[in-house]
C-alpha cells in the first residue's frame, strides 16, 4: 500500500491533535506498509514542566488494561500468567516517537517493522489519564477525563496542552466536539445533547496525580471544547 | 475500455455474490407462504446495503480503512471488543451456514448423506482461502453465482399473472391464512438476509486488498448501486416464482430442494441443473467471504497483518484464524445440525449485529479528519440517518419476534 498512502490525508503530528480520537487505536505501519500492531496507549513523559508524547505503546500488554473494570485487570494478570518465565511480560512494546513518520488515518514509521520493537520503560500513558476522575477545587467530582489535546512544542514534540473533561466514556465525543457542521444531524444533535456539560481546561490549571488517578482542577471550567479545525 | 470491462466484471460479480444461502432459503420461504407482499423490505434491505456498503467502501478508498480498524478507533477498546465478539459470532453462523449450503447443494447431485460432504467442502473452502488469488475468488464465483438468474427466466416460463403479482407486491398484501406477527418475523428475517454485517466486513477489507484509492470511488458506486439491486430482483425472482409454484400447494420450505422446486417445474432438468450450479456458487462464493471477514475483523482489532495481498507466511495470524474458523465450522456442521436452521437463525441475529457496524461507519464517513472532500453528502446523510433509525427498530424488534412467533411458526 506504499504508492497509493503517499497521496493520502496530511500528517497530523505537526498540528494539533486529541489522543484519544486522533492517535490511540490507531493502525501501526512500517516503512513498507506492512501492519505491525495498534496504538495501544501512548507513553508520556515529564519534559520540564509538560507532559510529551515520546513514544507509542502496543501489543497485549498495553492493550489488556486499557480494557478496563475488573475484565481488564484479570486479562492482564492471566496474560502474565501464561508464561510467567518470561520477564517484563506485563511491559509492552514500544516504538520511540523518533521512529514514527507521520499520523493521518494509520501510524506511519520511518523504519521496517522487523525488530522495531523495544520493551517500554517507566513513563506514564494516555490510556491511564483518560479516564481519570476529575475533581473540582472543592474536592468534587464532576467527571472524567474524555480525551487530552495535544500541541506541538518549541522542539517539534506534541505536549499536553488541555484535557477535555465530561461525562461518559472516553472517545465517545466521536470527534463531534472539534467541529460543528460534522453530520449527520441526528447523530450529532444527540452527541451534543448527552455531552451538553463536556468542558476543556488547561493542563496549566489542574493538577495530575497518577498515584490516585485524579485530576484536580484549580478553577471550574467554563469553557466548550469546541474549536475549529485549524 | 478496459475501465468498462472492468466495471461490468465488477457489477456482475455484485450480482452474483449478492444471493447466498440467507437469501436463497428466506426468500423461498417468504415467497411459498406470503408471496410478494414482503416485496417492500427486500427493497429497503436492497437500499440499504447499498447506502451502508457505499460508505463503508469509499472510507476504504480514502483513508485506507477498513471495517473493524474504525469500530475500535471510534468506539475504543473495550465497546470494540464487544462488538467483535457479536459480530464475530454472528458472521461465524452465517460462515457455518454457507458451507452447510455447498454441502446441501452438493447433496441434491450426489445423493449422499450430508455429513460425507460436508468434511470435503471444509477442505475446499480452506485450500481456496490459502491458495487462490482474491480476484480470482471474488471474480469466478461471482460469474457464476449469475446461474441465479435461472429463477427469473423460471419465473417467466411460469407466465403467473403479473398484475396479480405485482398488486400483491405493491400493496403488502398479506395472505389471509397468515398472522400479523409471523409477517413481521419474516419481515426482520427478509432484511437481515438482504443486510447481512459480513458483506460490508468483506467489502471494505476487499477495497484494501484491491488498494482502491478516491479515484476508484466511481467504478465502487457503480458495482454498488447497480449489482445490488439487480441481485436484489434475483431475490425477489426466487420469491416469486416459490409462490407461484409453491403457494398453491402449501408447501413450506425447510430443504435446499424445495428451493429450486419452482425452476424444476418451470424449466425441467436442464433448469434445475443450471440452478444446482448457481447454489454452489453463490454460497461457495458467500463461504470464501464469511471466513475471510472472521480473520479480516479479528487481525484489523488487533492490527496484525492481514490479507491475501501479502504471502501467507507474511500473515500467520491471519491464515491460522481461517484454518481454526473452517476447522470449527465443519465440526459445528459435524454434530448433524440442520443447516436450514442454522441460516434461519443466522439471519435474524445478523439483523441484531447490524447496529454494532453501521453506526461507527456513518460516524466516520462525516469525519473530515479521515475523509477530507469525500464526506458523506446530503442524500448519503439522509438516508444514513433514516437507515440508522431502521436498522436499530428491526435490531430490537428480532429476538422478541423471533420467540413470540417460535422462528415463524
Amino acid at each position: 500500500m506504499t504508492g497509493t498512502d503517499e497521496q493520502r490525508r496530511e500528517n497530523r503530528l505537526t498540528g494539533r491533535i486529541d489522543g484519544a480520537l486522533h492517535l490511540l487505536d490507531r493502525q501501526l505501519l512500517d516503512c513498507e506498509g506492512r501492519m505491525l500492531g495498534k496504538v495501544d496507549d501512548v507513553e508520556l513523559t515529564r519534559v520540564g514542566d509538560d507532559l510529551a508524547i515520546t513514544g507509542v505503546l502496543t501489543g497485549a500488554a498495553a492493550l489488556l488494561p486499557r480494557l478496563g473494570g475488573s475484565l481488564g485487570g484479570a486479562l492482564t494478570r492471566k496474560w502474565a500468567e501464561l508464561r510467567i518465565s518470561e520477564p517484563h511480560r506485563t511491559r509492552p512494546w514500544r516504538i520511540d516517537m523518533s521512529e514514527v513518520d507521520r499520523l493521518d488515518s494509520a501510524v506511519h514509521l520511518s523504519v521496517r517493522r522487523d525488530g522495531v520493537l523495544r520493551r517500554d520503560r517507566d513513563a506514564h500513558r494516555l490510556g491511564r489519564l483518560t479516564g481519570m476522575d476529575v475533581l473540582d477545587p472543592d474536592g468534587e467530582r464532576i467527571g472524567r477525563v474524555l480525551d487530552a489535546r495535544f500541541e506541538p512544542g518549541p522542539d517539534g514534540t506534541l505536549v499536553l496542552r488541555s484535557v477535555i473533561v465530561g461525562h461518559g466514556r472516553p472517545g465517545s465525543l466521536l470527534g463531534y466536539d472539534r467541529r460543528g457542521d460534522q453530520g449527520p444531524w441526528l447523530v450529532r444533535t444527540v452527541v451534543c445533547r448527552l455531552h451538553r456539560h463536556s468542558a476543556i481546561v488547561g493542563v496549566a490549571a489542574s493538577d495530575i496525580s497518577w498515584d490516585e488517578g485524579t485530576v484536580r482542577l484549580r478553577e471550574r471550567p467554563r469553557e466548550a471544547p469546541g474549536h475549529p479545525l485549524d | 475500455m478496459k475501465k468498462y470491462l472492468a466495471v461490468a466484471l465488477g457489477i456482475l460479480t455484485a450480482i452474483g455474490g449478492f444471493v447466498d444461502i440467507g437469501d436463497l432459503v428466506t426468500n423461498a420461504q417468504v415467497g411459498a407462504r406470503f408471496g410478494l407482499s414482503l416485496a417492500w423490505v427486500v427493497a429497503i434491505g436492497v437500499l440499504g446495503i447499498c447506502v451502508f456498503a457505499e460508505m463503508s467502501g469509499r472510507v476504504a478508498a480514502v483513508s485506507g480503512r477498513a471495517t473493524f480498524d474504525l469500530v475500535r478507533e471510534r468506539l475504543g477498546p473495550r465497546v470494540g471488543m464487544l462488538n467483535l465478539v457479536a459480530s464475530m459470532l454472528i458472521t461465524f453462523l452465517t460462515f457455518v451456514a454457507e458451507i452447510g449450503g455447498v454441502a446441501l447443494s452438493l447433496q441434491l447431485v450426489a445423493s449422499v448423506h450430508l455429513l460425507l460432504i460436508v468434511p470435503f467442502v471444509g477442505l475446499a473452502v480452506w485450500v481456496l482461502l490459502w491458495r487462490a488469488k482474491f480476484s480470482a475468488i471474488e471474480n469466478v464465483l461471482g460469474l457464476l453465482g449469475l446461474a441465479l438468474v435461472v429463477f427469473a427466466v423460471g419465473l417467466w416460463q411460469l407466465g403467473p399473472d403479473w398484475g396479480a403479482l405485482a398488486q400483491q407486491a405493491a400493496t403488502a398484501d398479506k395472505p389471509g391464512d397468515e398472522h400479523w406477527r409471523t409477517f413481521a418475523y419474516y419481515a426482520v428475517a427478509l432484511f437481515g438476509a438482504a443486510m447481512t454485517p459480513y458483506e460490508v466486513f468483506f467489502f471494505s477489507s476487499g477495497g484494501v486488498e484491491e488498494r482502491w484509492t478516491a479515484e476508484d470511488i466511481s467504478t465502487m458506486r457503480a458495482n454498488v448501486l447497480v449489482g445490488f439491486p439487480l441481485g436484489g430482483l434475483l431475490s425477489l425472482a426466487i420469491a416469486g416464482s416459490a409462490w407461484v409454484v409453491l403457494g398453491p400447494l402449501q408447501i413450506s420450505v425447510d430443504s435446499l430442494g424445495q428451493v429450486g422446486l419452482p425452476v424444476a417445474a418451470a424449466l425441467g432438468k436442464v433448469g434445475l441443473a443450471v440452478a444446482i450450479l448457481g447454489f454452489v456458487a453463490a454460497t461457495f462464493g458467500a463461504a470464501c467471504e464469511t471466513g475471510l471477514s472472521v480473520g479480516y475483523s479479528i487481525a484489523q482489532y488487533f492490527g496484525r497483518q492481514w490479507g491475501k495481498y501479502v504471502r501467507p507466511k507474511e500473515a500467520v495470524g491471519f491464515h491460522v484464524v481461517l484454518v481454526l474458523a473452517t476447522l470449527a465450522a465443519t465440526a459445528f456442521l459435524m454434530t448433524a445440525v440442520d443447516p436450514i436452521m442454522v441460516t434461519e437463525v443466522s439471519v435474524v441475529f445478523s439483523a441484531v449485529a447490524l447496529p454494532l457496524t453501521y453506526f461507527p461507519i456513518l460516524v466516520v464517513a462525516n469525519d473530515r479528519d479521515y475523509m477530507g472532500e469525500h464526506v458523506n453528502g446530503r442524500l448519503a446523510n439522509g438516508l444514513g440517518s433514516i437507515y440508522l433509525v431502521v436498522i436499530c427498530v428491526a435490531a430490537v424488534a428480532a429476538l422478541p419476534l423471533m420467540i413470540w412467533t417460535r422462528m415463524g411458526q
